[in-house]
């Protein structure tokens, strides 16, 4: 009897973990992945009356083994898109994604071209002919012509 | 660097700070501001907060329209909710409509409000708060009091239950049924 009593508690507080059936989110994730309607930060940085109201509903929810999506899906419905701390894959906002990236990219490049042509300015470039003469092959042939006759 | 590279280089650069410039200028131009008594209010078409479908306010035009704006997570709005069924039920007879908004909140909360404080006019949801925004609300409960042509006549910035706010709010409504 005993033995079945301990069973039947067992399985009592074993419940609501069993009852999951994939990992549990957690409120402290989805408190930074959300923000706060009326302050403009996300939830965890904001104790006001609409963030409170926000956090309790996700902790119901995370109880209730709702997974990370369908909590922000559930908020989405509610309040908009904006509700998110993270912009959207879509439209417009696939820029606020791409933009960081290109500008890096582009950055680095513009860095690599900047190096590579300084360090080629630094190679010394080879004389083409007596030091300081600007003198194409011809017109040094002619200048010494010209000086051969006053030998 | 060769001058083409600089010269397109500081092209971009110059074309990067314009668009931000630009930019800026654009944001400060379309900042929302609350409508001035006088002025046109805002037209809107929101979802009914206790079923299907939408309200829009241009098919009030030609009434008196009291537009409070509230959430169930505001503390003054609960002070204020039974003073405006109280009007609601008194001035409804002469033609005035009292729409609620409700603004930032979870409607699920919204309808036990509701249910809670027993009240029986209007009641619409803006979740997103884009509604809210071209009326200027900067903090609720906040109320609108439109005359028949749609033209805001006040815009009280705190509930009609504080002392400031009572007479001016009744003067309002005797105005705008005028």
């Amino acid at each position: 009897m005993r033995f079945l009593a301990v069973v039947a508690a067992a399985l009592v507080l074993a419940a609501p973990a069993a009852a999951c059936a994939h990992p549990r989110t957690s409120l402290s994730y989805l408190q930074g992945q959300v923000m706060c309607p009326t302050c403009h930060t996300t939830l965890d940085m904001s104790d006001s009356q609409a963030a409170q109201q926000i956090k309790g509903f996700i902790a119901q929810k995370v109880a209730a083994c709702w997974t990370a999506e369908q909590i922000e899906s559930a908020l989405v419905a509610n309040y908009g898109q904006q509700i998110l701390a993270a912009p959207s894959h879509k439209g417009f906002d696939l820029l606020a994604w791409w933009l960081p990236i290109v500008g890096v990219l582009a950055g680095a490049v513009v860095l690599a071209l900047g190096v590579w042509r300084w360090s080629r300015r630094k190679e010394p470039e080879e004389p083409d002919g007596p030091a300081g003469s600007g003198l194409d092959e011809e017109e040094e042939r002619r200048l010494d012509d010209l000086l051969a006759r006053f030998d | 660097m060769t001058r083409g590279l600089k010269g397109t280089a500081q092209l971009l650069a110059l074309a990067c700070v314009a668009g931000l410039l630009a930019l800026l200028v654009w944001s400060v131009v379309h900042q929302e501001h609350a409508p001035g008594v006088g002025s046109a209010a805002p037209a809107f078409t929101l979802r009914k907060l206790d079923g299907p479908g939408t309200v829009s306010l241009s098919s009030y035009r030609g009434k008196p329209v009291v537009l409070n704006f509230w959430a169930s997570w505001c503390e003054p709005c609960k002070s204020e909710a039974a003073v405006l069924e109280r009007d609601w039920t008194s001035y409804r007879g002469r033609g005035v409509v009292f729409l609620g908004v409700d603004y930032h909140d979870l409607s699920s909360d919204a309808r036990r409000f509701v249910s809670a404080h027993a009240l029986t006019f209007p009641m619409l949801q803006d979740g997103s708060g884009n509604v809210t925004k071209r009326y200027g609300i900067s903090q609720v409960p906040e109320t609108y009091v439109l005359d028949r042509r749609g033209k805001v006549v006040a815009h009280l910035r705190g509930p009609i239950t504080d002392p400031g706010f009572a007479d001016q709010f009744r003067s309002a409504i005797a105005k705008a049924v005028e």
